[in-house]
């Protein structure tokens, strides 16, 4: 084991690997709070992806119901236990802005926990069964009378539940990369998408059982697992319609409800995806306690037991909910920019617009300004041009009801 | 910043050249992280010689083990002791604790018979949770002598001492008899829904989908020979030098057969004494040889690392043909 640097925990952690960042890694953000579960990102992916024979259980792409629901069944809670994290102690004290900017991160991750186990392996992990990947959704949206303890035991929650998108993390410290054998499993330099070589797997489903969030997916037919591959033609700007550009994956770009924003995490403190997750900290990383540093990070929902969110996000939870009540002039700009182009936004601009709302919310001041906020591409050309205030169209009279 | 840059360009090669020193220097001491050391008695093989009979024998129209267990009735035995795998990450194993050897050879072609105790057959690997039986014999590739001063890994060779391995796998076999010669998902799961078969007339409606299968299944557009159909064989034809080096063969060479009985497996592999592939161990009638072998317990969940080995290399003397 070696040690690396992992920012989600604030310290230094076992890995099997040298720390090796990519030179931008591949990076999202998904708004929780605007989720309606209409599973088109779910359909995207399917449809491009995992159409074929063999790949009738996989769901790269799915969203889940928190918190009964689980694809495959239960895999949090599951992994949770492996780590014995019941406590998910955080040390919040002392907060460093770059090195731990939640604060430090006092449990085991799935890395430790093995070698304090002594398991001899890399990672504690476990392998869904075949039957655990089948139903994504199944004992989700059903009433309470006809709940049974089949899909779920947890204590009934009845006054809650939220959406989770998930997909592959890409994470920086992989799971999957460090419990192959073989090392099938890569991880790009040129932007952290995780892949694992068709050639080389020999179907071992140590991936499987070592990737905390379950994403690397066994296929029968072929006899080797297969994984979320980042639509790396699109984010390679393979696809014609981008003209060359880095374009955003399916399942980003088919978000109907806009919760995504899909980019690079870089040094640049201009990207609206490094901007919301390093320097606002509005977005936070999923089960940061798995020690993996994974790179899809999620604006809490706002309704949720604020315990239940620290446990799934870490003690980031508060402060980005607060964030996320009263938007800065500049975070809501921002956030203008989801789902506003398929091509990737590499820096952003606001030019300041006049005030033209007003209001307390929660005890504390808000104002919106209607600022225009403008996207640049990796080649500095402009992409997208929005304004908070969406434009309204009058339609002309004459046109009522004609089609 | 223009100074420190070139104060850099001139310290960085004497700088580097440190830095790749100590860590040579501890690369020697320390093995790989996940790697244990091993000692010199694995590093001298055991003392037990395999004699690999030579039988003169028709050649049967069916190769199965049924047919070909006659030529084995005058072959001695050699009982190999196995072991968990504990050396590298994961480590595992440790079910299967020993298995009888028998060879022979015809002067044209060589067959091992292996033959253990394992309570359950385990010949599909189609749903996640499912491990396939499988054994494995490893020659070290070349023409070397292995005494404990002159060290060649026993398990699975090391850098520049690469090892040719025959590994059988009781899902191939099962794979053999099905048309097309891959047992499909439809085998684990009969009454699943399939988007491409469901449709009498899919062939015609859905031909670019159809046609799509290959280029969408990962596994066969790379040329993964796992995800093959119709491969012809039960044994893969692989070379390794090291842990986590193992790599299909481009030439496949070696066949096999199986049975499966009362809880004990019986495992034929067989392939011509000398072939072409410069990859492939050359056996020669009249001289010697090392394996070494390596069993999988489906039923344990055993694959790659996990496994039950014999730790020490097996000499083998190859007898001369009635000609020589």
């Amino acid at each position: 084991m070696t040690l690396v640097h992992n920012w989600h925990l604030g310290r230094r952690m076992e890995y099997p690997y040298f720390e090796s960042r990519p030179k931008r890694q591949f990076a999202a953000i998904f708004n929780i709070n605007r989720c309606i579960a209409c599973q088109t990102c779910t359909m995207a992916c399917k449809s491009a992806w995992t159409y074929n024979k063999g790949q009738e259980h996989m769901w790269w792409n799915n969203v889940e119901t928190k918190p009964y629901g689980g694809y495959p069944q239960s895999w949090d809670v599951k992994t949770l236990k492996l780590i014995d994290n019941g406590e998910n102690t955080w040390y919040t004290d002392e907060k460093d802005e770059k090195l731990s900017p939640y604060g430090v991160y006092e449990g085991d991750t799935i890395f430790e926990a093995a070698s304090k186990k002594n398991l001899n392996q890399w990672a504690v992990g476990y392998i869904p069964e075949d039957k655990e990947w089948r139903s994504p959704n199944i004992g989700e949206d059903v009433a309470k009378s006809n709940k049974s303890d089949e899909y779920s035991s947890l204590p009934e929650h009845s006054r809650w539940f939220f959406y989770i998108q998930r997909l592959c993390n890409h994470c920086t410290y992989p799971g999957c990369l460090a419990a192959c054998p073989r090392k099938a499993i890569y991880k790009r330099k040129e932007d952290g998408i995780v892949l694992i070589d068709q050639k080389r797997c020999r179907g071992y489903r140590k991936c499987v059982e070592q990737c905390p969030y379950k994403k690397p997916m066994y296929r029968g037919l072929t006899r080797v697992s297969e994984k979320c591959i980042a639509c790396y033609p699109r984010v390679e700007g393979k696809d014609p319609l981008t003209k060359g550009r880095p374009m955003e994956t399916r399942c980003m770009s088919a978000c109907v409800g806009q919760i995504r924003l899909q980019g690079f995490l870089d040094d640049n403190p201009k990207n609206p995806v490094t901007w919301l997750i390093k320097h606002d900290k509005l977005a936070l990383p999923l089960y940061p306690q798995f020690g993996t540093e994974p790179n899809i990070y999620y604006i809490p929902p706002r309704w949720a037991p604020r315990s239940y969110l620290r446990q799934m996000f870490g003690p980031g939870v508060d402060e980005a909910i607060d964030k996320f009540m009263v938007p800065s002039r500049e975070r809501l700009a921002v956030m203008s920019l989801f789902r506003m182009a398929q091509a990737i936004i590499f820096e952003y601009k606001i030019e300041e617009g006049p005030k033209v709302f007003e209001t307390t919310i929660h005890g504390k001041k808000f104002e919106m300004y209607n600022d225009t906020v403008i996207g640049f591409g990796e080649d500095g050309q402009e992409i997208v041009r929005t304004t908070i205030e969406e434009p309204i169209h009058i339609r002309d009279p004459k046109h009522y009801n004609s089609i | 910043m223009n100074k420190g840059f070139s104060l850099f360009k001139v310290f960085s090669i004497p700088l580097l050249g440190a830095v790749f020193l100590s860590a040579t220097l501890f690369a020697a001491e320390e093995p790989a992280p996940g790697v244990k050391g091993m000692n010199d008695e694995e590093f001298t093989p055991t003392k037990e010689v395999l004699e690999v009979k030579y039988v003169q024998m028709d050649k049967p129209y069916h190769m199965d083990v049924e047919s070909l267990k006659g030529a084995f009735n005058d072959a001695k035995p050699v009982n190999i002791t196995l072991q968990k795998q504990d050396k590298a990450f994961p480590n595992g194993g440790g079910s299967v604790t020993s298995a009888e050897v028998k060879a022979v050879h015809d002067g044209i072609t060589v067959y091992f018979q292996i033959t253990w105790k394992d309570p359950t057959r385990n010949a599909r690997t189609i749903a996640v949770q499912e491990f396939r039986d499988a054994v494995a014999l490893m020659f070290p590739l070349g023409a070397v002598e292995i005494t404990s001063a002159e060290h060649f890994s026993p398990r699975m060779g090391d850098r520049e001492k690469p090892t040719n391995l025959w590994h059988w796998k009781a899902d191939w076999e099962a794979d053999l008899l099905v048309k097309g010669e891959l047992e499909d998902v439809e085998a684990q799961y009969p009454n699943m829904h399939d988007d491409f078969n469901f449709n009498p007339y899919s062939a015609y409606y859905h031909r670019e989908l159809i046609t799509s299968v290959e280029v969408l299944s990962g596994g066969r557009a790379a040329n993964n020979l796992l995800s093959q159909p119709g491969r012809g064989r039960t044994v893969e034809d692989l070379n390794a030098e090291g842990f986590g080096t193992l790599t299909t063969q481009d030439h496949q060479d070696v066949n096999g057969c199986s049975h499966y009985e009362d809880g004990v497996w019986t495992v034929i592999m067989y392939r011509s004494l000398i072939t072409q592939d410069p990859h492939d161990v050359q056996l020669v009638p009249g001289g010697n040889a090392f394996f070494n072998m390596a069993i999988w317990n489906g039923g344990e969940q055993d694959r790659n690392g996990q496994k039950n080995i014999s730790t020490q290399w097996h000499p083998a003397t190859l007898e001369k043909v009635a000609w020589q």
